[in-house]
C-alpha cells in the first residue's frame, strides 16, 4: 500500500526523473537486442534495425508504460491549470471583473462570517458552555426579572436538576473598589459572586483557587479573586499574588485567585462588554438570616447535570415556582421561573441582525456568482468554435466539462484568495466600529474555521458559476458549431443570461429595499429628540473612598465644594451631579406609595425609576422643567422632603389633576415627599427606548448610601479636553484620594447608543450599492451581448431606414424588459422577506412606501443607464461593414 | 525466430513474469529471454507488452525496481517479487491451473 503511494506520488513530482528511468531501462534492453542479434552474425547495422523493429515503436511502449502510472488525472488538471491560467492571463479584462466580482462577495462573506464565527458561533469560553443556564423570574406577563436572594437560595437547596448553581449582583458596576495602597488613587470594577460561581462556569483559574462556601457569609467575606488584567496592569502580573493583602475601599483583602485571560461574563451581549472589564470579584456574602425576597438583584446560573435536558430541568422549576408561590405570595405569586441558556441569551439581541447582515452577504455572493457566470457565458459563446474542435479531435464531452470545471474552480479560488485579503481589510477596518454588544467579536482572528469556510465557499461558488458555460457547451453540437459563424445565436444563451440578468436584479432590489428601510429606521432614530441636551456636555464619574465619604450628607458637601470651584473655571457654564445619567447603562428602580390612595393589590407595585441629583443637573444637562420648581442648594436633608417627578411618572399616576403638592412615599423611608417639579422625559436607555416614569430626588435626601459613584455632568464651551482637565484639577484640589474616570461627551455615549444600528445600517447600505453595482454590470453584460448578436440585423434595420431612435428603443426596451421583470420578482421577494427585519425597524413600516417606491427607481435609473452604452453601439452600426463581413 | 508462436491469453503476461521472478530479481530483457526460453520458444513476449506490464504490476506492489549492475556493469532495473506478489503470483497459479483443467476436460469429453 504504502510502496504504491510512494509511487505515485514520485510520478507526480519526479516526473522527470521517472521517463529518463523509463528511457534508460528500454534503451538496455534494446542494446542487448542488439547484442543478440550481433551474436548471431548479423552485421551493426541490420542487428540494430532489427532490434528496433521487434520493438514496435519505442513512443508506444513508453505511453503504455506510463498510463498505468495512475497519474492521468492529476497530470490532465495541471494540464487544464495551466491552460486555464494562460486564458486568464490573456483576457485580462475578463479575469479582472470576474476576479474583482467573485473576491468582493467571498470577501464580505468571509468578513461577516468571521464577526458571526466570534460573536454567535464560538462557544464561550467554559467548560460545556451549552449546559450552563440563567434563571429569572418570570413576571405575570411573560417579562422576566432578576431573582430575589431568597427565592434564588430557595431554587438553590431545592433544584435536582442542576450541578452547580450560582449568583451575581445583577448591577454590574454596583460594587467598584477604591484600590489603596498605591500612589495614585484607582478604580477597581468589580462584580459580587456566590461562591460556587466560577465552578458552576467551569474555570480553570491561572492562580490560585475558586472562593470556598465559607467565604461567602458575611464577616468571612475579606478575599478577592483578580481579572487577568487587573493582575498583569495594576498588580505587576505578580506570580505570588495569592495570600497577600490588597487594600479596597480601605480594608484588607487577601487575593486567593487570578482569573484565566480568556475568562468572560455575561448575562446578555451588552452585559458581556461591561463584565468583561472587571478588574476583581468578590464574595456575595449574602446574610442567611436577612434574604430578602423582595429585592430583585441578582443573575442566577446554573449548569445541568449531565444527561438533565432542559425542558426536564424547567418542568422541575416550575413545580418550585408553583410551591414558593404557594408559600410566600406577597412576593412569588404568579412569578414563574424562566431557564434560558446563557449562549442564547448572551447572542439574542445580536442574533437578529447579524442573520439579516449573513443573509444580505449571501444573496451578494448570489449576484457575484451570476454575475461571473454571465462573464463566463460570453467566453463560452466565444469559445464554441474552439470547444467544437476538440470534440471534433475526440475529446469526450466529460473530459470537456473537466477542463470547463478545472477552469471555473480555478477562478473562484483566484476570487477566494482575492476574497480572503479584502476580508482581513475589511475586519481591520470593521474591528474598530464595531459596537458594544458585539465585544465578543474584539475575538475576531484567523483561524481555520474561517479559512474552511472561505475554501467551501470559493468551491461552491466555483461550482455554482460554472454549470452555466458547463450546460450551454453540454448543448452544442459540435457540428454545427463548426459550420456555423461564431456570432449566431446559440440555443440555451440568450435565456440563460436573461435568466441571470432578472434574477440580479430582483436580489439587488431586495438589497436596495432592505438598505432603503435600515437608512430610513436609522434616520428616524437619530431626529428622536432624547429629552436632554449633548452638544458640549462632558460626563466624568467620580469615585469616593466610603471610609471619607460614609453618607450622602458627606458626599453632598463634596458635590457642593466641587460645583462651588468649577463655577468659577474658564469655559464651565455649569455642572451638577446625577447618579444615574442617561445612556450610562447604569439604572435603578425603586416602589412608592401615593398618599391618600387605597392600598395596591399584593403582588403590585408603582414603580419609576429612581434618580438622585444635584442642584443644576437639570440646567446643566437641558432637561426642561416644566411645572414648579426645581432643586436648590437648600433642598438638605433638614429641609422638607421633596421630589421631582417626570412628565410619563405625572401622566401615569396623576392623569387628571395636578401632581404638584402631592405627597408620596419610598418603602424604608418614612418621611412624605412633596412633589415640587415636574421635568421633561428622557430617553435614559438610549434613543430606542421608551420613556419611563421617572423621580429624581435631592441627593441629601437620598438616605441610602449607593451615591458613593456620582456622575459629574458639565455643560463647557471649550474643547472636551480641556474641560476635562478643568475638572481633574478641581477634584484632585479639593481630595487627591478621589478617583475621576469614565471622562465622555454627551455625544460619545448617544453615538455609543446607536452604535449597533449603525453598524447594521452601513454594512447593508455598503452591500446594497455592491449589488447595485454588481447588477448593473450583469445587466450591461447581457444588453452587450445582444447588440453583438443582433449587429447585423441593426445594420439590415438601419439600411432599410430605421432611425438610430428606433434602434436605441429596440434595445433600451429589451432592457426595461427585463429589469421590469427583474423589479417585479424583487418586490415580491421583499414583501416576503421584510417581515423578518420588523425587529430591527424603527419609526419605520417593513412596507414603508417611500422606500418601495425609491429602491426600484434607483435600480431601473442605473440599469438603464448601464444598458444604454451597448444600445448607444447598435445605432452606430455601419450596415455596410456589416453586410460586407459576411 | 520460431515459426511457432503463440499470442498470449489476455492476463497470463502477469502471471509468467511472476512466477518467472520466483526465482529472484532480474531486468526486462531477461525476463522476455526466460519465457522465450523455457516455454520452449512458444511463447513469445514482445516489449510493447512486457514494458507496461511491469509497471503496473510494480503500481499495484506485486513486484519492486530497484536499479542495479548487469553483466559488463551495465546499469539495468532489476524487479523482484514483493510479499504481496508472492501471495498474487500463489492466487494466479491456483487460478490458471483449476481454469485450464477445466478447459481440458471439457476438450476431452467433446
Amino acid at each position: 500500500m504504502l510502496n504504491r503511494l510512494k509511487l505515485r506520488l514520485r510520478a507526480l513530482f519526479h516526473k522527470t526523473e521517472m521517463e529518463q528511468e523509463l528511457d534508460e531501462e528500454l534503451r538496455f534492453h534494446l542494446e542487448k537486442e542488439i547484442e543478440q542479434n550481433l551474436a548471431r552474425g548479423m552485421n551493426p547495422e541490420e542487428a540494430r534495425s532489427a532490434a528496433l523493429r521487434s520493438f514496435g515503436g519505442m513512443e508506444r511502449v513508453k505511453e503504455a508504460s506510463r498510463d498505468v502510472r495512475g497519474v492521468r488525472l492529476v497530470e490532465e488538471l495541471w494540464q487544464d491549470l495551466r491552460y486555464g491560467g494562460r486564458m486568464l492571463l490573456k483576457h485580462k479584462g475578463f479575469t479582472l471583473v470576474a476576479v474583482l466580482s467573485l473576491a468582493l462577495g467571498i470577501g464580505a462573506n468571509t468578513a461577516l462570517f468571521s464577526v458571526c464565527n466570534a460573536v454567535l458561533f464560538k462557544p464561550l469560553p467554559y467548560a460545556e458552555p451549552d449546559r450552563i443556564v440563567v434563571l429569572s423570574e418570570r413576571m405575570s406577563d411573560g417579562k422576566l426579572s432578576e431573582v430575589a436572594p431568597a427565592n434564588f437560595v430557595d431554587w438553590r437547596n431545592v433544584s435536582r436538576s442542576f450541578s452547580g448553581m450560582a449568583a451575581v449582583r445583577a448591577s454590574s458596576f454596583a460594587s467598584s473598589f477604591i484600590l489603596g495602597g498605591q500612589s495614585e488613587a484607582s478604580r477597581l470594577v468589580g462584580g459580587d459572586v456566590s461562591s460556587s460561581f466560577f465552578s458552576a462556569l467551569g474555570v480553570r483559574f491561572m492562580l490560585g483557587r475558586n472562593f470556598l462556601p465559607d467565604e461567602d457569609l458575611p464577616g468571612h467575606d475579606r478575599v478577592a479573586i483578580l481579572s487577568y488584567a487587573a493582575w498583569s496592569e495594576r498588580f505587576g502580573a505578580d506570580r505570588d499574588i495569592v495570600s497577600k493583602t490588597i487594600t479596597l475601599n480601605d480594608k484588607a483583602y487577601t487575593v486567593v485567585g487570578v482569573l484565566p485571560a480568556d475568562f468572560q461574563f455575561g448575562t446578555t451581549a451588552a452585559d458581556f462588554e461591561a463584565r468583561s472589564q472587571a478588574d476583581i470579584w468578590v464574595p456575595l456574602a449574602l446574610d442567611p438570616q436577612k434574604l430578602q425576597r423582595g429585592a430583585h438583584m441578582l443573575h442566577v446560573i446554573a449548569r445541568l447535570k449531565p444527561g438533565v435536558k432542559l425542558a426536564q430541568a424547567q418542568a422541575e422549576l416550575d413545580v418550585m415556582a408553583a410551591n414558593l408561590a404557594q408559600q410566600y405570595p406577597e412576593n412569588n405569586k404568579d412569578r414563574g421561573i424562566a431557564a434560558v441558556p446563557l449562549t442564547d441569551q448572551v447572542t439574542g439581541s445580536v442574533r437578529v441582525a447579524l442573520e439579516t447582515l449573513l443573509g444580505a452577504v449571501g444573496l451578494l455572493l448570489l449576484i457575484a456568482c451570476a454575475n461571473v457566470a454571465n462573464l463566463l457565458l460570453s467566453r463560452a459563446a466565444a469559445r464554441q468554435k474552439e470547444m467544437a474542435v476538440r470534440i471534433a479531435l475526440g475529446a469526450s464531452r466529460g473530459r470537456l466539462a473537466q477542463q470547463l470545471l478545472t477552469e471555473s474552480l480555478f477562478l473562484a479560488g483566484l476570487g477566494g484568495i482575492a476574497g480572503f485579503v479584502l476580508a482581513l481589510a475589511a475586519i481591520a477596518a470593521l474591528t474598530p466600529q464595531l459596537p458594544a454588544d458585539l465585544s465578543r467579536a474584539a475575538g475576531i482572528a484567523v483561524d481555520l474555521r474561517m479559512l474552511i469556510f472561505t475554501a467551501v465557499i470559493s468551491l461552491v461558488t466555483g461550482i455554482l458559476f460554472g454549470l452555466g458555460p458547463l450546460f450551454a457547451t453540454w448543448r452544442e453540437n459540435a457540428g454545427e458549431s463548426l459550420k456555423q459563424n461564431n456570432r449566431s445565436a446559440t440555443g440555451i444563451q440568450t435565456p440563460l443570461r436573461s435568466g441571470l440578468a432578472v434574477a440580479q436584479i430582483a436580489i439587488a432590489i431586495i438589497l436596495l429595499i432592505g438598505a432603503g428601510l435600515m437608512v430610513k429606521s436609522f434616520w428616524a432614530l437619530m431626529h428622536v429628540a432624547p429629552g436632554f441636551r449633548s452638544e458640549n456636555i462632558l460626563t466624568a464619574r467620580l469615585s469616593l473612598p466610603r471610609s471619607r465619604y460614609p453618607d450622602n450628607r458627606r458626599i453632598a458637601a463634596l458635590e457642593r465644594e466641587v460645583l462651588e470651584s468649577l463655577r468659577g473655571r474658564p469655559g464651565v457654564q455649569s455642572a451638577g451631579f446625577a447618579t444615574y445619567v442617561p445612556l450610562s447603562g447604569s439604572d435603578n428602580d425603586w416602589s412608592f406609595l401615593i398618599e391618600g390612595r387605597p392600598p395596591l393589590p399584593v403582588g403590585t407595585f408603582n414603580v419609576a425609576k429612581y434618580r438622585p441629583v444635584s442642584a443644576g443637573y437639570f440646567e446643566t444637562i437641558g432637561i426642561p422643567l416644566l411645572r414648579g420648581r426645581s432643586f436648590t442648594s437648600a433642598d438638605t436633608a433638614e429641609a422638607p422632603w421633596v421630589v421631582v417627578i417626570n412628565d410619563s411618572m405625572a401622566r401615569e399616576y396623576w392623569p387628571s389633576e395636578n401632581p404638584i403638592g402631592r405627597r408620596l412615599q419610598i418603602p424604608g423611608w418614612p418621611a412624605w415627599r412633596s412633589v415640587i417639579g415636574v421635568v421633561g422625559d428622557v430617553l435614559h436607555e438610549g434613543p430606542d427606548s421608551a420613556a419611563k416614569a421617572e423621580m429624581y430626588l435631592p441627593v441629601e435626601q437620598a438616605l441610602m448610601n449607593i451615591e458613593s459613584n456620582p456622575t459629574i455632568v458639565v455643560r463647557a464651551e471649550i474643547a472636551p479636553g480641556a474641560a476635562a482637565g478643568e475638572l481633574r484639577g478641581a477634584v484632585s484640589a479639593i481630595d487627591p484620594a478621589i478617583a475621576v474616570d469614565r471622562i465622555e461627551t454627551m455625544q460619545q455615549l448617544l453615538s455609543g447608543s446607536v452604535a449597533q444600528p449603525r453598524f447594521r445600517t452601513m454594512i447593508l447600505v455598503a452591500f446594497s450599492l455592491l449589488a447595485l453595482v454588481m447588477a448593473s454590470i450583469g445587466i450591461y453584460g447581457v444588453m452587450n451581448y445582444l447588440v453583438i448578436q443582433r449587429t447585423r440585423e441593426f445594420g439590415i434595420r438601419l439600411s432599410l431606414g430605421a432611425t438610430p431612435t428606433d434602434v436605441l428603443r429596440l434595445v433600451l426596451g429589451r432592457a426595461a424588459v427585463l429589469i421590469g421583470a427583474g423589479t417585479l420578482f424583487g418586490l415580491l421577494g421583499s414583501v416576503l422577506l421584510v417581515r423578518l427585519i420588523t425587529k430591527l425597524l424603527f419609526g419605520t413600516a417593513p412596507l414603508d412606501p417611500l422606500t418601495f417606491a425609491a429602491a426600484p427607481v434607483l435600480l431601473a435609473a442605473v440599469a438603464l443607464a448601464a444598458s444604454y452604452i451597448p444600445a448607444r453601439r447598435a445605432t452606430k452600426v455601419d450596415p455596410m461593414i456589416v453586410l460586407r463581413s459576411e | 525466430m520460431k515459426n511457432k508462436q503463440t499470442d498470449l491469453l489476455q492476463g497470463t503476461l502477469d502471471l509468467l513474469v511472476l512466477k518467472t521472478l520466483q526465482s529472484g530479481p532480474t531486468h526486462g530483457w531477461d525476463i522476455a529471454q526466460r519465457i522465450e526460453q523455457v516455454s520452449r520458444g512458444i511463447l513469445s513476449v514482445g516489449q510493447g507488452s512486457l514494458y507496461p506490464a511491469l509497471h503496473r504490476l510494480e503500481a499495484q506492489g506485486w513486484i519492486a525496481a530497484e536499479w542495479g549492475a548487469s553483466d559488463n556493469n551495465r546499469r539495468a532495473k532489476f524487479y523482484k517479487l514483493t510479499a504481496a506478489g508472492r501471495k498474487q503470483l500463489a492466487a494466479e497459479t491456483e487460478t490458471w491451473e483449476r481454469f485450464t483443467g477445466a478447459v481440458k476436460l471439457i476438450l476431452k469429453t467433446t
